[in-house]
C-alpha cells in the first residue's frame, strides 16, 4: 500500500515531464509526410554524417584509451593521480566550454594550415578531436577500472613463457576486457551522436548533425514537422546504441570510483610505447586546449591582466547579454540545486522501489529517458507546456525540471546497482531485529552506499551546471544560464566578448580540476583509513 | 559528509534566491528585440519617468530567431512588445498571428556592399562600382557575405539577386560568386567586425556585405571614412514594432511603442543602431549626409519574400554546402 503511494510520485513526474512531451513530438513528427522528409538527400546525408562521426570518434577514442588505461590503471608511477584527475576534467566540463577550448586550440593551427595541412581547417576534424577529448576519460576509466582489478597471474605466466607485452595484451588482456571495451564504446558513441554544443560552435552552422539540425529546423526555419521527424530518427539511433551497448557489456560497468585492491608494478622500459602514446595524448590533446584557454583568459591587449574577469559583471560589448555573467551564475546555481535535489531524491526513491519490486517494465520506463537527448527534451518542453492553464514554460522552474529529468536515469544507474549489491541479508537481519523500513533505509542501506549516493548527487549537479541543449530552447532573457551566455559570447566577435568567454571557461576548468583532484585524494585517504 | 552536502545545498538556495529579488515596484513592460537593438540609459530613464512603467529588455538573436521564438511561444507570450521583425520576416509574423493589431514601421536601412577605400588605394587597384561586378576576376577572393539562412542582410542580398536576375537566373550569379572565392560568414557581426579589413577586426577581406550607413561609423582622424558604400541597387530593410497578442501589459506596450516612435528616441537611432528613423522630425547626424546616405536606388520591394524564401534558401545551400 505504502509502496503504491511512493510509486505514484516518480511515475507522475516521468509521465508528465517525459512521456507527454515525447508523445507530442512523435505525433507531430509522424503527422506530415515524414518518410519523404527524411528521405531527402539533405537529411540522409545528415543521418549518415551523424553516424559516421560518432563511429569514428568512438574508434579513435578506444584506440588511444586502451594504452591509457594500461599505463594509468595497471601500472604505477609518480603523478598518476594528478594525470587521472586531469583527464577526468574534460568529462565534467560543460560541453560549451569544451567547444570554446577547441575554438582557441584551432586558432593556434593557422601555421600548419598555411604550410599545406588543409584538413586542419575542416570543422569536421575539430568536432571529432573535441569528442575524443571529452570521451577519452570515460573510456580510460571504464576500461582501466576493470583492468586494475584483473588477475595478473595469467599475464605474468604468459610473459614468463616468452610472450611479448603486445602479444600478452592482445591474446590475454583484451579478451578479458571485452565487456568493458564494449561498454565504453557504447557510451562514447551515444555521447558523440547526441553532442550538441560542440557541433554547434565548431561546425559554425555549416557542418550539422541530427542534433543541431533539430535545433536549426525548430528555431531558425520554424519547420516543426521536419524537426520532429528528425527527433524520431535520433531517438531510434540512441535507443539502439544503448541497447546494443548494454547487452554486449553484460552487467553494469559503471563510472563509479575504482577500487584498487593490489599495489601496481612500476612502469618499466617495455611499457615505453604505451607510455609515449598516453603522454602525447595527455599533453597534446587533453592538456593543451585547457592551458590555452587559461592563458587567453589573462590576456589583455598585448599584455596580461585581470580585465576579462572584471568584465564578467558587465553585459558584454554593445550590451549583447540580457544579464551579467555573475547574474547568470546565480541562475545556474539555483537551477543546479533544484535539479540535483529532485533528480537525487526521485532517483533514490525509484531505485529503492525497483529493488523491492523487480519489475522489468518499470525498470525500462525509467531507463528510456537515458536515450533521449537534451535538445529533444528542450524542444518537447517548448511545444508541450505552453497551454494557458499549465504555463510551465513561462516559469523559471522549467529549466531545472528538464535538467532533473536528464540526470534522473544516471542517478538510478548509480544507486540501483549499489542497492542490489547490498543483498538481502543485512536488510532481513535488521527487519528481524524489529527495524522499520525507514530505519533500515536510514541506518543500514544509506550507511552502506553513502559514497555512491554522494557520487550520484554530484553527477546530477554537474549535469545541471553544464547542460546546454535544453536550456538553449528554454532559458532566455533574465533566465540565461552560464552555458547559454557563454554560447552568445563565443558566437559574437569582439575582443571584450571573447575575453569574457575565456575568463568563464578558465574559471570552470580550474574549478573542475580542483574538485576532481581533491575528490580523488579524499577517496583514497578514506579507503586507506577504512582498510587500516 | 552529509552535513557538507546540506550546507552546500543551503548555500546554493540562498545565493539562488539572492539573485532574484522581488519584482521592482513599478509595473514592468517587457521588450523583446534582436541582438542589434540598442538604447541609451538616458532613454530608458526618460521612458520610465514619463510613463511610470519599468522597462525590461530581452535580446533574442537575429531577426529570424526572434520571430520564430515568438511564434513558438505565442500561447503565452514572453514579452509585451517586439522590436525588429523586418520585411523579410514579416510574413511569418502575419501568418502566425502573433501581433495584436498591426506591425508599425520604426526604422529602415539599406543593405549594400562596402569596400575598404584604403586597401584599394594602397594597391592602386580600382574598387567595384556595383555588386554585379563581384564575380569578375579582379575581385577574386576579396568579398565576404553572410549566410542567407542565418542572417537577415544575407537574406536581403539573396533577394536582391533574385530581383535582379529573376527566379531562373540568380543561381548562376551565385555559382560565379562561389567560383570567385566568396567567403560566407554566419552572421553580419562576424563578417563585418572579424572578416572585413575596413573595420575594427582588420580582417582579410576588403569587400563586405553591410549597410549604406556603415561608412559613417568608420570615420578616421583625417575626417574621412575608411570605407565606401555601393549605393546602387540596394535592398531596403524596414523594421517594425508591435505589441504581442496576449501581452500581459497591453497599456505598457502601448506606451512603449509610442516612446519608440517619439522624436526623442528616434533621434538616437542613427548613432546607436545605424538605421534611419521613420519619424520625419528626427534629426539625422550631419556626417550621415556625407558618409552614410540612404541608397540611391533599391530593388526587390515587390518580391513575395514569404513565398520565395525557402525555395531560394534551398537553392542557395545547394550551391554552398
Amino acid at each position: 500500500m505504502n509502496k503504491k503511494i511512493l510509486w505514484a510520485l516518480p511515475l507522475t513526474f516521468i509521465a508528465v515531464l517525459f512521456y507527454w512531451p515525447i508523445a507530442r513530438i512523435t505525433a507531430l513528427g509522424l503527422s506530415g509526410d515524414w518518410l519523404a522528409t527524411l528521405g531527402t538527400s539533405k537529411n540522409l546525408n545528415l543521418i549518415w554524417f551523424t553516424l559516421w562521426q560518432a563511429g569514428l570518434s568512438t574508434i579513435i577514442t578506444l584506440v588511444i584509451a586502451i594504452p591509457g588505461a594500461y599505463v594509468l590503471y595497471r601500472k604505477s608511477f609518480p603523478g598518476r593521480l594528478v594525470i587521472r584527475a586531469l583527464i577526468t576534467v574534460p568529462f565534467v566540463l560543460p560541453s560549451i566550454v569544451v567547444a570554446v577550448g577547441f575554438t582557441v586550440f584551432r586558432n593556434t593551427h593557422d601555421f600548419w594550415i598555411d604550410i599545406g595541412l588543409t584538413f586542419l581547417s575542416s570543422p569536421v576534424y575539430w568536432i571529432i578531436a573535441a569528442h575524443v577529448f571529452v570521451n577519452y576519460s570515460i573510456a580510460v576509466r571504464t576500461i582501466g577500472g576493470v583492468w586494475a582489478n584483473m588477475d595478473a597471474e595469467t599475464e605474468q605466466a604468459a610473459e614468463l613463457d616468452g610472450a611479448g607485452r603486445l602479444r600478452t595484451v592482445f591474446s590475454i588482456s583484451l579478451p578479458q576486457l571485452r565487456p568493458a571495451i564494449f561498454s565504453a564504446a557504447a557510451l562514447v558513441f551515444l555521447f558523440s551522436a547526441t553532442s550538441f554544443g560542440i557541433v554547434l560552435v565548431l561546425g559554425g552552422g555549416q557542418v550539422q548533425t541530427i542534433e543541431t539540425a533539430i535545433y536549426f529546423a525548430a528555431t531558425q526555419f520554424l519547420d516543426l514537422e521536419g524537426a520532429a521527424a528528425l527527433v524520431v530518427v535520433q531517438t531510434l539511433i540512441t535507443g539502439v546504441a544503448f541497447l546494443v551497448g548494454s547487452s554486449l557489456a553484460k552487467g553494469t560497468v559503471g563510472l563509479e570510483q575504482v577500487f584498487e585492491a593490489s599495489p601496481k608494478p612500476r612502469v618499466d622500459s617495455r611499457d615505453l610505447p604505451a607510455a609515449v602514446v598516453t603522454g602525447s595524448v595527455v599533453a597534446g590533446l587533453v592538456a593543451m586546449p585547457m592551458i590555452l584557454v587559461v592563458f587567453q583568459a589573462f590576456r589583455v591587449g598585448s599584455g596580461f591582466g585581470l580585465q576579462n574577469f572584471a568584465n564578467l559583471s558587465t553585459r558584454g560589448a554593445r550590451d549583447l547579454l540580457n544579464i551579467s555573467v555573475v547574474e547568470a551564475a546565480g541562475n545556474s546555481l539555483r537551477n543546479m540545486a533544484v535539479a540535483a535535489i529532485i533528480a537525487f531524491l526521485l532517483g533514490t526513491v525509484i531505485s529503492w522501489l525497483l529493488v523491492r519490486t523487480k519489475h522489468k517494465v518499470l525498470d525500462l520506463v525509467f531507463l528510456i529517458p537515458l536515450g533521449v537527448s537534451s535538445v529533444v527534451l528542450g524542444f518537447g518542453f517548448l511545444i508541450s507546456f505552453d497551454a494557458t492553464w499549465f504555463a510551465l514554460r513561462s516559469s523559471w522552474l522549467i529549466v531545472p525540471l528538464a535538467q532533473a529529468l536528464i540526470a534522473l536515469p544516471l542517478v538510478i544507474r548509480l544507486v540501483y546497482p549499489a542497492l542490489v549489491a547490498i543483498g538481502k541479508e543485512p536488510i532481513e537481519q535488521a527487519s528481524i531485529d524489529g527495524a522499520s523500513p525507514w530505519q533500515i533505509w536510514r541506518f543500514v542501506e544509506v550507511g552502506m552506499i553513502k559514497a555512491v549516493l554522494l557520487t550520484a548527487f554530484s553527477y546530477a549537479a554537474i549535469i545541471s551546471i553544464g547542460e546546454f541543449g535544453a536550456s538553449s530552447f528554454l532559458a532566455y532573457g533574465s533566465q540565461g544560464t552560464v552555458p547559454t551566455l557563454l554560447f552568445r559570447l563565443i558566437a559574437r566577435p569582439g575582443e571584450q566578448n571573447y575575453g569574457m568567454a575565456m575568463a568563464i571557461s578558465a574559471i570552470l576548468i580550474i574549478f573542475s580540476f580542483l574538485v576532481v583532484y581533491l575528490t580523488s585524494l579524499q577517496a583514497r585517504t578514506s579507503r586507506q583509513s577504512a582498510s587500516a | 559528509m552529509k552535513k557538507l552536502v546540506l550546507a552546500l545545498v543551503a548555500m546554493l538556495f540562498v545565493s539562488g534566491c539572492a539573485t532574484n529579488p522581488k519584482e521592482p515596484a513599478p509595473e514592468k513592460v517587457i521588450l523583446i528585440a534582436h541582438d542589434s537593438f540598442a538604447i541609451s540609459d538616458l532613454s530608458i530613464a526618460e521612458f520610465e519617468q514619463q510613463t511610470g512603467f519599468g522597462l525590461e529588455i530581452i535580446r533574442a538573436g537575429d531577426a529570424g530567431s526572434l520571430t520564430n521564438r515568438l511564434v513558438l511561444t505565442k500561447a503565452s507570450p514572453i514579452a509585451d512588445v517586439v522590436f525588429g521583425i523586418d520585411n523579410t520576416f514579416r510574413g511569418i509574423a502575419d501568418q502566425n498571428g502573433i501581433i495584436d493589431g498591426n506591425l508599425i514601421e520604426v526604422d529602415f536601412s539599406d543593405v549594400c556592399f562596402n569596400y575598404d577605400r584604403i586597401w584599394f588605394e594602397d594597391r592602386g587597384q580600382s574598387p567595384p562600382v556595383s555588386w554585379r561586378e563581384l564575380i569578375n576576376p579582379e575581385f577574386q577572393g576579396l568579398t565576404v557575405v553572410t549566410n542567407p539562412q542565418t542572417s537577415s542582410p544575407g537574406l536581403a542580398f539573396l533577394a536582391t539577386t533574385v530581383a535582379a536576375f529573376g527566379e531562373d537566373g540568380f543561381e548562376s550569379y551565385w555559382k560565379s560568386l562561389a567560383a570567385n572565392g566568396v567567403k560566407v560568414a554566419a552572421g553580419w557581426e562576424e563578417a563585418y567586425f572579424t572578416e572585413f579589413s575596413g573595420s575594427s577586426g582588420k580582417g582579410k577581406y576588403p569587400i563586405v556585405l553591410s549597410y549604406c550607413s556603415s561608412p559613417a561609423a568608420e570615420i578616421r582622424e583625417d575626417g574621412r571614412s575608411q570605407t565606401v558604400a555601393l549605393l546602387d541597387e540596394g535592398f531596403r530593410q524596414t523594421e517594425y514594432v508591435g505589441s504581442l497578442l496576449g501581452a500581459k501589459n497591453p497599456l505598457g506596450a502601448k506606451a512603449l511603442i509610442a516612446y519608440l516612435l517619439s522624436e526623442s528616441f528616434q533621434n538616437t537611432m542613427p548613432g546607436l543602431m545605424y538605421v534611419y528613423p521613420v519619424n520625419k522630425a528626427a534629426v539625422i547626424p550631419p556626417e550621415w549626409a556625407e558618409f552614410g546616405p540612404a541608397a540611391r536606388s533599391t530593388i526587390g520591394a515587390d518580391l513575395d519574400l514569404e513565398a520565395g524564401r525557402q525555395i531560394w534558401q534551398a537553392k542557395w545551400s545547394a550551391i554552398f554546402e
